[in-house]
C-alpha cells in the first residue's frame, strides 16, 4: 500500500458508492435513489484532477452497467463527457460556494442522463421514466453531504 | 478513444460472445456482493424467525395442512382431467403436451435501473437454467430469463416496457400480444379491432405461439376496455395475475427440449 498517495481511498469510496446501488429499494421508489457513484466520481475529479479522469469515469460507467445488467457502455459515455467538462473547468468550480456547486452538479447529471437516454433510444433499451428527474434532484441534494464525507476522508488519509 | 470503445460495445459488439460471457460472469459477482452486503439483514430476519412463538407456528402448520388437503383434492380431479385430455388429443392425432419440469428459485434483488423491470434469481446454469425460459409465480406467468450466470440469473418481468408476449383470451380463444407498460401493475394489449369480443374480467393465458412460453399459463386479467368511436383499435389494459412486486419465490420452467427453443434477440 503506497502511503504517500493513498490512492486506494479513491477506489474504495467509489466501490462503496457503487455498492449503494445494490441496496434493496422498493420497485416504486427506486427512481428516487440518489446516484452516489456519479457524485463520488465528480468529487474526486474536482479534488484530484491529476489522478481521476476520463478512464476512471469509463470504469465507473461500465461497473454501473454490469450492476444494472444493461448493455456495456450505456452509462459510460455521459459520465465521460461530464468528467471532461469538470477537467476543463475544475479551477473555477472549486471556487464556487456549495449551492453553486450543487447547481453545476445538477447540470452535469442532467447532461449524462440525457446522453444515456439518447443511447438507450439507439440500442432499444427502455428510456427512463419522468420520475427519474426527481431522482436527479435527490442526487443533487446529496452533493453537500457526499462532498463533506469525501473531503474528510481525503484529508484524513492524505490522498493527493 | 474510450468513447469509441463505448459506442463500439453498444452498437456493433453487443452480441459478441466474449462480452456476453463477461456480463454473465458479472451477474454472479454482483449477486455475491449483494449477498454479502445483505447478510446482516438476512441474519437478523432468521433470528427473529427462530424466536417466533410456538402458537404462531402451530397456526401456520394448521393453515398449511388445510391448504394441502384442498390442493390434494383438486389434484385428484386434475389427474383424471389430464388423462382424459390426453385421450382426446390422441383421438385428434395432435402432439402431446410436454411435461413441464420446474425449478424453484428465489428473487434476490431488483435491478436498480428505474426504467427496467428486472430481477435477480438465485439459480443459474448449473441448475439447468437457460436464456429464454419462462418464470412463473404462484398465480401466473411472471417473466423470462434473459441472462444466466453460473449460480445466478437475471429475469425480465412481463411488465418491462421492452417485453411483449403472445396471449389468448381464455373465454373466446382470441389471440393477441400483451406488451409491458413500464408500470408494475399494467399490461397493454394493442392493435385489437374496436369490434373485437373482449370484456373486462377476461383471463388472458399464454397462447404458446412463438414457442417461447408454453401454452395455458395465466398471464393477466383485463381491467378496462376503452372503445372510442372513430378509432380503429380498442385500448385494452390488463393487470398481471401474479403480484410482480410481492413475494420472493418463483418457478422456472426447465424443459427437456430446451435446445429446441430458438434464442431470440437479447433484451
Amino acid at each position: 500500500m503506497n502511503k504517500a498517495h493513498a490512492r486506494w481511498v479513491i477506489y474504495l469510496t467509489l466501490g462503496f458508492a457503487l455498492v449503494w446501488m445494490l441496496l434493496p429499494f422498493s420497485i416504486e421508489w427506486r427512481s428516487l435513489r440518489p446516484d452516489i457513484a456519479s457524485l463520488a466520481l465528480f468529487y474526486w475529479v474536482l479534488a484530484l484532477p491529476h489522478r481521476v479522469g476520463i478512464t476512471t469515469a469509463f470504469a465507473v460507467g461500465i461497473a454501473q452497467d454490469l450492476i444494472e445488467g444493461a448493455p456495456l457502455g450505456l452509462s459510460s459515455l455521459g459520465l465521460m463527457l461530464a468528467t471532461l467538462l469538470l477537467l476543463l473547468s475544475y479551477q473555477r468550480i472549486r471556487q464556487y460556494d456549495l449551492l453553486q456547486q450543487s447547481l453545476v452538479v445538477l447540470v452535469l447529471l442532467l447532461l449524462s442522463a440525457g446522453i444515456e437516454q439518447w443511447l438507450r433510444n439507439g440500442v432499444n433499451v427502455p428510456v427512463m421514466p419522468l420520475e427519474a428527474l426527481v431522482g436527479l434532484l435527490c442526487s443533487t441534494m446529496c452533493w453537500i453531504p457526499v462532498r463533506a464525507i469525501l473531503r474528510q476522508s481525503r484529508r484524513y488519509y492524505e490522498v493527493y | 478513444m474510450l468513447s469509441v470503445v463505448c459506442l463500439l460495445s453498444l452498437f456493433l459488439l453487443r452480441d459478441h460472445p466474449r462480452l456476453l460471457a463477461f456480463q454473465r460472469g458479472a451477474t454472479d459477482a454482483v449477486a455475491v456482493t449483494a449477498e454479502i452486503i445483505l447478510a446482516p439483514v438476512d441474519g437478523w430476519n432468521r433470528l427473529v424467525q427462530s424466536f417466533q412463538s410456538r402458537a404462531a407456528l402451530q397456526d401456520e402448520v394448521f393453515r398449511l395442512q388445510q391448504e394441502n388437503r384442498v390442493l390434494k383434492g383438486q389434484t385428484q380431479r386434475l389427474v383424471s382431467l389430464l388423462s382424459e385430455n390426453a385421450r382426446y388429443k390422441a383421438l385428434l392425432n395432435s402432439a402431446r403436451d410436454i411435461e413441464d419440469e420446474l425449478v424453484a428459485a428465489q428473487i434476490t434483488s431488483v435491478s436498480p435501473d428505474p426504467a427496467r423491470h428486472m430481477v435477480m434469481l438465485d439459480k443459474g446454469s448449473i441448475d439447468g437454467l437457460r436464456e429464454g425460459q419462462p418464470v412463473l409465480g404462484a398465480e401466473g406467468l411472471m417473466g423470462q430469463i434473459v441472462m444466466v450466470g453460473q449460480h445466478n440469473s437475471r429475469a425480465v418481468l412481463i411488465t418491462d416496457s421492452a417485453h411483449a408476449l403472445p396471449v389468448q383470451v381464455n373465454r373466446s380463444g382470441l389471440r393477441a400480444i400483451a406488451e409491458g407498460s413500464g408500470r408494475i401493475d399494467q399490461l397493454v394489449i394493442r392493435h385489437l379491432a374496436a369490434t373485437t369480443d373482449i370484456r373486462v374480467g377476461d383471463l388472458l393465458v399464454t397462447s404458446g405461439l412463438g414457442g417461447r412460453f408454453p401454452h395455458g399459463y395465466p398471464v393477466a386479467r383485463v381491467t378496462d376496455v376503452t372503445i372510442s368511436p372513430g378509432d380503429a383499435f380498442a385500448v385494452v389494459n390488463a393487470a398481471p395475475s401474479s403480484a410482480l412486486d410481492r413475494g420472493r419465490f418463483v418457478l422456472v420452467v426447465v424443459r427437456e427440449s430446451a435446445d429446441s427453443i430458438q434464442p431470440g434477440s437479447q433484451l
